[in-house]
């Protein structure tokens, strides 16, 4: 009866909470998004790839939006218009590039620069004036959503500033690279979007990454340029991941922005943080632990590698009691977080489980094992601990002391009769691996302490490894 | 940290009081110089945990109540202003300690029947602390000095010591690093367990007459360890480290097992090795077609190669990258321990995966394959047959799936899978949502749904369905901008416990001035 009302009280709970996650405009204190201006490109509007900037994947939905958050540009523009059949390039409009050193200039042209050719006087922004009669002398020409009955009111242009260090000087007059090489073939689109923005990708052909601070100079010399893309230019350029990133004051990379969380893409080392990354992760951390260093301080990896809060990541649902089977099945490996004779057997002697305990917890432990007949009688069957103890001895030993096993894999003289086994014990039952003979001789050089826990020092089997 | 955010003439009252605040707590902690180029950052992370654990026969049952606290102090930018690209000297420390309120007293008192070797009640641990100066000598050279951790192909570990690395303009970087093995003990070591070999048993046994529980070993208070790297980047596409690490156990040892029952005493003193590896990684990685990882581990003492793994992923297009995985695993242990001498088999693990990501908002995972263990030997028919030049393999299938969509303020996360043979199975999932309500508050649920079986215990077989319910909130935006008050409240329901029920409270709080 009980169970059914917890059942009850969780179907409740769960019918709330989906509803709740259905709501989306009862959002508590946040406001909705302004639609888009029509004009404004979308992700379905995708461009030719060949338009796009090296670097990009066939319908990559545009650069990083936590780089490059969402832009609105409620305008009317063709860049072929003017580049190709007017031949304007692309320093007449935004000229300030080439001497920008900061990502947050703006480096869209001001509405003067459009006046020269359009007839209108953007000098005075609340009034606006042109003497062209024809269309391309209007305001609605341009600014798409323009209503002649609130005239002078345009949609703003919001661009916001990237989340990056980059400046447009040391790569257009340093190093002379062409604006294709990072924005693509601007002068074949109309509106020129997010998607004519860098991508990460490209940057990495001379920002070579694991190539330090300053240091990669052999190492752009070997990137190669996109197919079609201008060649990349012969300079030292950093690969150090703080070289564009913007960084904390503890030097770490800056992860949180508004526009979302930085993580990264799944081509950069192999380190995409899917849903099995945690699975994944051990890889890529123990060839290259500084690369993850670049965004996480050591209390994030301790968090669970020496932490005290059950990760549920990790250990789901009721693990206290499927624990013993997931250790069984080597499902996560437990020795990545724990130390088995202390972690482990601490907790296995409170609870009663392990054979050499507390003497308190004897009288009311039961049998652990199956009956001994299958688990330590021979012959061998299927169901044997010695089985058990080849396939996975961790799981032994998170319960078991040594003393546990040298009662009957000792050799004979060794050893007190033990609680349970008789006078005598030492049983001498060879517990070594296949092979173990060849490898005794150094074994016992380096650390004699296992083999003097069960052999005698004049025992012959000894004096073989000596 | 700058915000560029606009304010209200309210939320600048409210700046100013909490820069006031900030201001005020400073100086009395004699942090404020008008003009410096430090950054101090101080952080607390407390955790309160309340449940109860029973054994499989139902007594004794162990009440949890646990608390666990952390510390953590770090100042960035010691060297002052400068050339960014200069010289940098930062310091890191974190305390923690750790509180089991559930324990029965009885359980700490020597002689006691239900006494438990090493078991402490408030631990209080050093988790590391430790002076970090980079790029000095021309940008070539840093340094660690402290109790530190290490991440290699040889495992999370932590020593005390200094730590050197040279980075060369040939892109090699070699680290070497030398000092003693974090290992357990009260003051003045203030250290855990958890970084030492597996298999050995050690504590503090002042109090101990020699019979008493004799494999509860005297532990190690000076463990001497020492290693060195090797790690060459930005060779193309390759990126390797070799690692090498040496500990050595010196002090004296109990070897005989059975001393509380009347056998002779005898003890081993001397170095003798406790852990001696060495491992190997490499990656080759392009962006455009995938990426190879590899590692081997080979362990000096037992002679073997203990571990070696190797993946290789392919990104098929922006959205999909499947890969294979191999994963072959011995247990090593302690020099000290005869559980060395036990181990015989290897674990092996072939996966392959495959991950999608449909857009921005929604990827998904999904993996599979199979985990075997070996035997010297067929388990089935060893009684007529005792051969253990065969080797005898017990396979077990496993399927792995994850999927996360992120909606406006929250996310929705699947993760589902299972691993089954012939010892019993485990197969289940969990989904979770989580949801802020504005910047302050947040919530999330969870519901699980997981079933297994113990072909060893079968008593133990059992379907368990569960739920979380918790919410956090942000004391504010500016002062505590990274600090958060969380509640969870976790309910668990299969035959074997009934009903089990966990509360968690936790509270972090940061600040950096």
């Amino acid at each position: 009866m009980k169970s059914r009302l917890d059942l009850l009280l969780l179907s409740i709970l769960l019918s709330a909470f989906l509803a709740w996650c259905g709501s989306t405009s009862a959002l508590a204190g946040g406001k909705s998004a302004p639609p888009l201006p029509s004009a404004t490109f979308s992700m379905g509007d995708s461009l030719a790839e060949a338009l796009r900037p090296p670097g990009s994947f066939p319908g990559d939905e545009g650069p990083s939006l936590v780089v490059f958050p969402e832009q609105s540009m409620p305008l009317r523009f063709n860049h072929q218009k003017h580049v190709k059949q007017l031949g304007v390039g692309c320093a007449t409009c935004h000229g300030a590039a080439k001497t920008s050193q900061k990502s947050s200039d703006s480096l869209l042209p001001p509405a003067t620069r459009c006046d020269g050719c359009h007839g209108t006087n953007h000098r005075k922004l609340s009034q606006v004036t042109t003497d062209e009669p024809r269309p391309l002398g209007q305001c609605n020409y341009c600014h798409v959503g323009y209503d002649p009955a609130r005239p002078n009111l345009v949609a703003r242009v919001v661009v916001p500033k990237p989340n990056l260090r980059f400046s447009h000087q040391k790569h257009v007059t340093g190093q002379r690279i062409a604006c294709a090489r990072c924005h693509g073939k601007v002068e074949e689109v109309k509106l020129a979007t997010r998607d004519q923005l860098p991508r990460m990708k490209e940057c990495v052909t001379c920002h070579v990454l694991g190539s330090g601070d300053g240091s990669g100079g052999t190492a752009a010399l070997n990137a190669k340029a996109a197919p079609g893309a201008p060649a990349a230019p012969r300079a030292k350029a950093s690969g150090a991941c703080t070289t564009c990133h913007l960084t904390d004051p503890n030097g770490l990379l800056t992860t949180t922005f508004k526009s979302g969380k930085l993580l990264p893409p799944p081509w950069l080392h192999d380190a995409g943080h899917g849903a099995d990354f945690i699975e994944r992760h051990k890889m890529v951390a123990g060839n290259d632990s500084k690369f993850c260093a670049s965004c996480h301080q050591e209390r994030f990896c301790v968090g669970c590698h020496d932490g005290n809060v059950r990760p549920r990541r990790i250990h789901p649902n009721d693990f206290l009691s499927q624990h013993a089977m997931a250790a069984r099945q080597d499902n996560p490996r437990c020795t990545s977080c724990h130390q088995q004779q202390s972690f482990c057997l601490t907790c296995h002697q409170r609870s009663g489980v392990t054979m050499s305990g507390p003497i308190g917890n004897l009288a009311k432990r039961g049998r652990f094992h199956p009956p001994k007949s299958q688990w330590t009688d021979a012959p061998r069957t299927a169901g044997h601990h010695a089985w058990e103890a080849e396939r996975n001895l961790n799981a032994c030993v998170s319960c078991h002391q040594e003393r546990d096993c040298a009662s009957c894999h000792a050799t004979r003289g060794v050893g007190g009769p033990g609680p349970s086994i008789g006078v005598g014990a030492g049983q001498g039952i060879n517990p070594h691996p296949v092979g173990f003979v060849s490898r005794c001789q150094q074994a016992l050089r380096q650390n004699a302490r296992p083999c003097l826990t069960c052999h005698l020092p004049n025992d012959q089997d000894l004096l073989r490894c000596r | 940290m700058a915000r560029g955010s606009v304010r209200g003439a309210t939320g600048m009252k409210a700046r100013a009081v909490n820069l006031w605040l900030l201001a005020g707590i400073a100086n009395v902690l004699g942090w404020a110089s008008p003009a410096r180029a430090y950054e101090t950052e101080v952080d607390a992370s407390i955790a309160a945990q309340y449940y109860t654990l029973s054994s499989p026969w139902g007594d004794p049952e162990l009440r949890r109540r646990r608390y666990t606290e952390t510390l953590g102090l770090a100042v960035w930018n010691i060297q002052g202003e400068g050339d960014p690209r200069g010289p940098r000297l930062s310091f890191q420390s974190r305390l923690r300690l750790d509180a089991d309120f559930g324990q029965s007293s009885a359980e700490r008192a020597l002689r006691n029947p239900a006494y438990i070797p090493g078991l402490e009640q408030a631990p209080l641990g050093l988790m590391y602390a430790y002076l970090e100066g980079q790029r000095y000598l021309g940008g070539h050279v840093g340094f660690r000095l402290g109790r530190q951790y290490v991440f290699d192909t040889l495992g999370f570990w932590s020593f005390d010591g200094g730590l050197v690395t040279l980075s060369t303009p040939v892109n090699l970087l070699f680290e070497a690093y030398a000092g003693l093995e974090q290992r357990g003990g009260g003051l003045p070591y203030l250290g855990t367990r958890r970084f030492e070999a597996q298999g050995v048993y050690r504590g503090d046994r002042n109090d101990y007459d020699a019979a008493y529980y004799p494999l509860f070993l005297d532990e190690s208070k000076v463990a001497p360890a020492y290693g060195f790297s090797v790690e060459a980047s930005g060779f193309g596409v390759l990126h390797s480290r070799l690692s090498y690490r040496k500990v050595i156990n010196r002090d004296e040892v109990n070897v005989s097992p059975f001393l509380d029952l009347g056998d002779g005493q005898y003890f081993l003193s001397g170095n003798r090795t406790s852990s001696e590896r060495i491992g190997y990684s490499l990656r080759a990685d392009s962006p455009k077609l995938g990426a190879l990882n590899g590692s081997v581990v080979y362990d000096f003492y037992n002679q073997i190669f203990s571990q070696y793994a190797a993946t290789a992923d392919a990104y098929v297009n922006s959205r999909v990258t499947v890969g294979l995985s191999f994963d072959r695993y011995t247990p090593t242990f302690d020099g000290d321990s005869i559980f060395n001498w036990f181990s015989h088999s290897p674990t092996t693990s072939a996966l392959g995966r495959a991950e999608v990501r449909f857009s921005r908002r929604l990827s998904a995972t999904l993996s599979g394959g199979t985990r075997w263990f070996e035997t010297e030997g067929y388990s089935s028919n060893y009684a007529s047959r005792p051969d253990t030049s065969k080797t005898g393999r017990l396979f077990d299938v496993s399927l792995d799936g994850g999927a996360r969509y992120d909606y406006g303020r929250g996310s929705l996360g699947l993760r589902a899978g299972g691993e089954t043979g012939k010892r019993g199975h485990r197969l289940g999932g969990d989904v979770t949502a989580r949801r802020r309500f504005s910047t302050r508050y947040d919530g999330m649920c969870l519901v699980s749904l997981w079933d297994w079986s113990d072909a060893l215990r079968p008593d133990r077989d059992a379907t368990s369905l569960g739920y979380v319910l918790g919410g956090g909130v942000t004391p504010g935006p500016n002062f505590f901008a990274r600090s958060r008050f969380g509640l969870e409240l976790e309910h668990q329901m299969n035959r074997v416990v009934g009903q089990r029920f966990r509360a968690l409270l936790t509270l972090d709080l940061t600040v950096l001035k």
